[in-house]
């Protein structure tokens, strides 16, 4: 059996997760209870879980979830917004097949063909998609959008330091979809003094990294009491009971074994040969004695706390309580490479502890103590660290353990959103090559002519226009007053900066002359490109943004004084041949509720005016369009003036005037994160369009595809 | 080779709680839970088809831990339910009645779930901060001087479990009992860091409840054979005791990984047993009387130990170890080798006691706050139930010494608190709603639907058909009878409210609880005078109560907050 795979198809399929979705999403979305077979019960708002948990049969459905799931792993956040954008995107297509579809029916073919006909139609949307998405969407995140980035960090003149109150609206953005309303703001707020307790530095991805690998080994959940319970406790809990405890004070040496301390009689592999009882009994005396002198020999090093990570026999025990050691038992690997990326302390091998020597691998712990939540005992240690990261617990507590995990998952996906946050985002894309490729010939003059016209015209041209971009600042100015947010204050200040920069013509001039022949031309396509653009575009701003970017350009290569570290840094590279590669500078963000999607979506529009194939403004509107669709969902509950229609408007007449966008909602997303989503859902659309036949095959599915299956056709 | 098998879908369906059958298995449960509250509930017998004992009970623990929910919206409410039980064992059947009338409220408004959950969040807010704050007067500080509080806490809790069965009598010897057990778990020396000691309830069935009784120390059950060799010791200092966790039975047990041969001459058996007597002459040569071992004995190591007049019991088992430990101050050897005097402890005395049919050792100590509390019931079901009461009552004794508070119990904290909610939000809905953002007469609506979720638990108390009123002074519950209910002349009828703080004799006026009130400020600030006067109170748990009215929100603004419930039917 076999059914066609179209953009029909996978509309219908798509459709359905978006109705599951939409319920889910934003700020006014609701829980999701799924049980599992073993009768377990889970809560969840997060859109991946939600997915596997429908496990679904539809052979698209579940290369829709698959693809959702790796997006997932990368960045931890975004599942229900791609089901949403994948189904707009799905639905424009299908529109356009609508379309497409009269003139074929004129033709009067036969159906199957029809079908074959359209799916090579499907097949060039998709690889016009990807040559959009790899050459196309990069520069227009990095010439355009980049110009309304926010930063979560501060920039002083002694490096960047992370703003909290940037932070604690990026957390409770994301918490706000990803938790119920009841705990969201207290599970931010947890989440927010977390981050700031744990790090050493202001900046710290590997801090994230650590979280994002260990989050597991660094709470403890507890059931029964109110979420308001959970807490932040200093140090690492290991969640086991002390085999011994004795109460110890002053210096703690802790040391950590892989083996057992007391010798066997035999290790694998070998034999061993009793002869006689008196050597049974003397070899057993051995033993004893032996790991009496090893216990005496930790004691004598000041060790007072042992863990180990296999269970220890009762004599290494008693040898321990005799010496006043502490004992912790069974710990997992996954706590003892914790402890070791924390402390940088390796394991204890035996010969080295049975030898008289001292130890080398010891560590001083701070304390080490029973804690006991909710009548269950846990180890309590204040490990010293010698990293960026300050070990800190979380403690979350919860009345049923499906909640307790849904914010364990939380925190986590919060991890790796931050991780992804702080960690520059590489774009690559080309830089306007298509002067060159555009087969159109009148727009080939036109651009001939106008790299004949004078030079000096264009500066006097660019001197006007930066005096135009005073507005802008201005503008900016006022905003983050209003604001009064750190962040936007910042955001602001790099611009004034920037203004300030002269712009002398004969600098540029040399400028212009020290670079190759061919190079230099690029550049002046470029900046006739932008007038073109301009010429389409009701904002003389833009323009002169996209120039004075230029040529600052050029003089941070001159090394001039020029201040603008964080959110310009992306802009000075430029390889050959026009390949252009530049990050999403790291801790880059956007206001949440839609700005992303609308200010995207109104430069792709521009940017399809402005372009000449037909391809590539199909597409761009394709996208424009459906990325409208996520905040259409997210003010869909809003009336009256918070409506979709009248933000959108505002936004748009704001954008129109360059006037800084109104959002809303407060709170902050990551333009990474919301670009990775961007292109994962491309990807998947790509993947989508490319399948033109499902095939059902009706057998147990096997481990090993080891024989073909004609046959089932 | 393992036959991998596809993956049913699973099943999802929108808003569970507007399907018709969750509201009707939710009121349900609820009757079931309700019909158990408070001293005058009814009991419910749980027994399985396949067989086991009938199990009467009216308590939470037993009650949900039982009873086999199949909705996962009502799972989330039990297992939510049965948790706070595990934390404070006590205020389980309030918790999951609260939380059931909540939800049962909020559905039947017109609000969308998410002014709902903010609403009840904020009200919530209101309650815990008034019962946290110095002018709540549903609160009583605890009086360390007397054992008033103490005893009136335990009462409470003996009287509203009905299905342990007592009499009036046997509740007051049981009520003492708990508390005598309870305070010789206090160490006597306060160090800065006070560790509770252990109170070990054994079982003995089939006697008297009057029988039970207290012990200091620790019981060891025995065989009477095992009991006939104890002699009387003479010893005025008491008993030095050697306590192994490692077992005497001559095993081996570290022959590693290899492999380990022995010549056949050579006797293992032999070898090993000459290690335990020279073990057991070295105790004998320190003096022990008494050697305790967790694990097994080796028999001719028992026979040496009974011709030189030292005393062993073994097989104590791991649960008793701690225990052991803490009442002997021995350290557990783990060695057959030379023993480090320090290990040993000692005890005041050993001897030996008859229970019923039952025969134990009685380790006296000569200080340790270990105790045994031997607890007697005629039959099976009935002594389970009051182990758990007792275990309860415990436990609320110790969480009663973290927060010395308790609250007024008999349904009169939560009319109270209800009233106090009532009158904030009456008159302060402007302030309120400005800054939470929603309209004044969503405020109105949600606080009268917490209200009356609050109000209906304390009125679940009532199973006879009496009338329950609320004074409009002091917002307390008061009960009348189901005769004098219809002839309206309450006044004359009632006595005492629900606590027993307040009598009728001042001028008081009341309202059935039923019907709407008009919003008055109870009085805050408790009078001491009240509480000089009043010895009989029935007061509850203060960290229980708090924390189940808290989870009970949280756990109806979970379930509230739901939007689809997906079930996967693999």
């Amino acid at each position: 059996m076999a059914s066609q795979g179209s953009v029909t198809a996978a509309l219908r399929v798509a459709e359905v997760l978006e109705s599951i979705a939409n319920r889910c999403v934003g700020p006014e979305g609701g829980q999701v209870l799924c049980t599992k077979p073993t009768g377990e019960v889970l809560l969840s708002r997060d859109g991946g879980c939600l997915l596997e948990a429908l496990h679904l049969e539809h052979p698209l459905a579940r290369m829709i979830v698959a693809c959702v799931s790796s997006h997932l792993k990368k960045t931890g956040d975004g599942a229900k917004t791609f089901i949403i954008f994948l189904c707009h995107l799905l639905r424009g297509l299908h529109a356009i097949g609508e379309k497409g579809k009269d003139s074929f029916t004129s033709e009067n073919i036969q159906s199957h063909e029809r079908h074959w006909k359209n799916c090579c139609q499907w097949k060039s949307i998709s690889q016009a998609l990807q040559t959009f998405q790899t050459q196309t969407l990069g520069c227009i995140v990095d010439r355009s959008l980049s110009r309304h980035y926010l930063s979560v960090f501060s920039s002083s003149t002694e490096g960047r330091k992370l703003c909290r109150h940037s932070l604690e609206l990026l957390l409770e953005a994301y918490f706000c979809g990803r938790v119920g309303r009841n705990n969201h703001r207290f599970i931010s707020q947890l989440m927010c003094d977390y981050v700031f307790k744990c790090m050493a530095c202001e900046s710290g991805v590997e801090v994230f990294e650590l979280l994002d690998h260990c989050f597991a080994e660094l709470n403890v959940g507890v059931t029964g009491l109110p979420v308001s319970d959970s807490r932040i406790i200093d140090g690492l809990v290991l969640p086991r009971d002390f085999s011994m405890y004795c109460p110890a004070d002053g210096d703690i040496r802790m040391v950590i074994v892989t083996e057992i301390l007391q010798p066997q009689f035999s290790s694998a592999g070998s034999e061993f040969v009793l002869n006689s009882e008196t050597q049974f009994q003397a070899s057993q005396c051995w033993i004893t004695d032996r790991t009496k002198t090893v216990m005496n020999h930790l004691r004598g090093q000041n060790v007072k706390l042992l863990l180990t990570s296999v269970k220890q026999p009762d004599l290494v025990i008693y040898c321990a309580r005799l010496n006043s050691i502490s004992v912790v038992e069974c710990l997992s690997a996954e706590e003892v490479s914790l402890v070791q990326r924390i402390t940088g302390l390796s394991p204890c091998v035996l010969p080295e502890v049975a030898s008289q020597c001292e130890i080398s691998d010891s560590t001083l712990v701070k304390f080490c103590k029973p804690l006991i939540l909710r009548s269950k005992r846990y180890v309590h240690l204040g490990l010293i660290s010698t990293c960026a990261f300050i070990p800190h617990s979380m403690v979350l507590c919860g009345p049923v353990l499906g909640l307790v995990e849904q914010h364990e998952r939380a925190f986590h996906g919060a991890f790796k959103m931050l991780r992804q946050l702080f960690t520059d985002l590489d774009l690559n894309y080309i830089i306007q090559t298509k002067q060159q490729c555009n087969p159109s010939p009148l727009a080939y003059d036109n651009s001939r002519e106008r790299n004949h016209s004078p030079e000096t015209d264009k500066y006097q041209d660019i001197v006007a226009k930066s005096k135009n971009k005073l507005e802008t600042q201005t503008h900016l100015e006022v905003y983050s007053g209003l604001g009064a947010s750190d962040t936007e204050l910042r955001a602001g200040k790099p611009w004034s900066a920037h203004k300030k920069t002269p712009i002398a013509p004969s600098q540029t001039d040399e400028m212009l002359k020290c670079l190759p022949p061919e190079r230099s031309g690029i550049i002046d396509n470029c900046d006739l490109s932008i007038e073109n653009h301009s010429t389409g575009n009701p904002t003389a701003e833009d323009t002169g943004t996209e120039i004075s970017f230029e040529h600052l350009q050029v003089s941070d290569n001159a090394g001039k004084g020029y201040t603008l570290p964080v959110m310009r840094k992306s802009l000075d590279t430029c390889t050959c041949q026009g390949y252009c590669s530049s990050t999403v500078p790291a801790g880059c963000v956007l206001p949440v509720g839609g700005s992303f999607e609308i200010l995207m979506s109104y430069y792709l529009l521009s940017y399809a005016k402005q372009c000449r194939q037909s391809d590539e403004t199909v597409i761009s509107m394709l996208i424009a369009d459906a990325l409208l669709g996520i905040p259409k969902i997210l003010y869909k509950p809003k009336k009256g003036k918070d409506s979709f229609p009248h933000i959108y408007m505002r936004s748009l007449h704001a954008l129109q005037a360059s006037q800084p966008m109104v959002s809303g909602q407060s709170g902050f997303e990551s333009v990474a994160g919301k670009y990775q989503l961007l292109t994962s859902v491309l990807q998947c659309l790509m993947k989508i369009l490319t399948i033109d036949l499902i095939i059902n095959i009706k057998r147990q599915p096997q481990k090993t595809a080891d024989q073909e299956s004609e046959d089932e056709f | 080779m393992s036959r991998l098998e596809a993956k049913k879908p699973s099943l999802c369906k929108t808003e569970p709680l507007t399907s018709e059958k969750v509201r009707s298995t939710l009121s349900v449960l609820k009757g079931v839970i309700a019909s158990c509250y408070g001293p005058s509930g009814r009991l419910k017998q749980l027994h399985n088809g396949l067989g086991g004992c009938v199990y009467t009970t009216s308590q939470s623990s037993a009650l949900l831990r039982n009873l086999s929910v199949t909705h996962p919206v009502l799972k989330i409410l039990t297992s939510s339910v049965q948790n706070h039980v595990s934390c404070f064992s006590d205020c389980g059947l309030f918790t999951a009645i609260l939380c059931c009338n909540l939800i049962e409220n909020i559905q039947r408004l017109d609000l969308t779930p998410a002014t709902a959950i903010k609403l009840n969040k904020y009200l919530l807010s209101l309650c815990t901060s008034y019962l946290k704050s110095e002018a709540c007067s549903c609160r009583i500080p605890v009086d360390f001087r007397s054992t008033h509080t103490f005893l009136s806490l335990v009462h409470s809790i003996l009287t509203s479990k009905p299905a342990c069965m007592l009499t009036r009598k046997e509740t007051d010897h049981i009520g003492a009992l708990i508390l005598k057990a309870f305070l010789l778990t206090i160490p006597e020396s306060t160090e800065e860091r006070m560790v509770l000691g252990k109170s070990i309830i054994v079982p003995l069935k089939g006697q008297r409840v009057t029988d039970s009784t207290v012990l200091p120390g620790l019981l060891i059950e025995a065989s009477e054979v095992q009991l006939r060799r104890l002699l009387p010791t003479q010893k005025a200092s008491g008993l030095r005791v050697a306590l192994f966790c490692t077992s005497l039975s001559g095993d081996f047990s570290n022959a590693g990984e290899g492999v380990v041969v022995a010549h056949y001459q050579v006797s293992l058996e032999n070898a090993v047993l000459e290690q335990l007597l020279n073990l057991g002459r070295r105790l004998v040569t320190d003096h022990v009387d008494l050697v305790l071992c967790q694990k097994v004995i080796h028999p001719s190591l028992k026979q040496f130990f009974s011709e030189r007049h030292v005393m062993a019991i073994d097989r104590v088992g791991v649960t008793l170890m701690e225990s052991l430990s803490k009442v002997t101050g021995a350290t557990p050897i783990g060695s057959l080798n030379p023993i480090v005097s320090t290990t040993y402890g000692s005890v005041k005395d050993v001897c030996s006691a008859r229970f019923g049919s039952k025969h134990f050792f009685h380790l006296l100590p000569n200080e340790a706050t270990v105790c045994t509390l031997l607890l007697c019931s005629r039959n099976d079901t009935a002594w389970e139930e009051l182990k758990l009461t007792c275990q309860t009552a415990m436990h609320v004794l110790q969480l009663t010494i973290k927060e010395p508070w308790v609250l007024l119990g008999g349904g009169c904290t939560e009319t109270h608190l209800a009233a106090y909610v009532r009158h904030k939000v009456h008159h302060e809905a402007e302030a309120i709603v400005r800054d939470d953002g929603c309209t004044q007469a969503k405020l109105h609506v949600a606080a009268e639907a917490f209200c009356s979720a609050l109000e209906s638990v304390a009125g679940s108390l009532e199973h006879d058909g009496g009338e329950i009123l609320i004074d409009t002074k002091y917002g307390h519950l008061w009960s009348c009878q189901a005769d004098s209910a219809s002839v309206g002349n309450w006044s004359d009828t009632l006595s005492r409210c629900g606590c027993g703080l307040y009598n009728s004799q001042e001028e008081l006026s009341w309202s059935v609880l039923r019907s709407t009130y008009h919003p008055f400020a109870p009085q805050t600030c408790l009078p001491q005078a009240a509480l000089g006067s009043a010895s009989n109170l029935t007061v509850d748990c203060f960290t229980a109560k708090l924390s189940g009215l808290q989870v009970a929100v949280e756990t109806a603004n979970l379930i509230l907050d739901l939007s689809y419930v997906i079930e996967d039917k693999n």
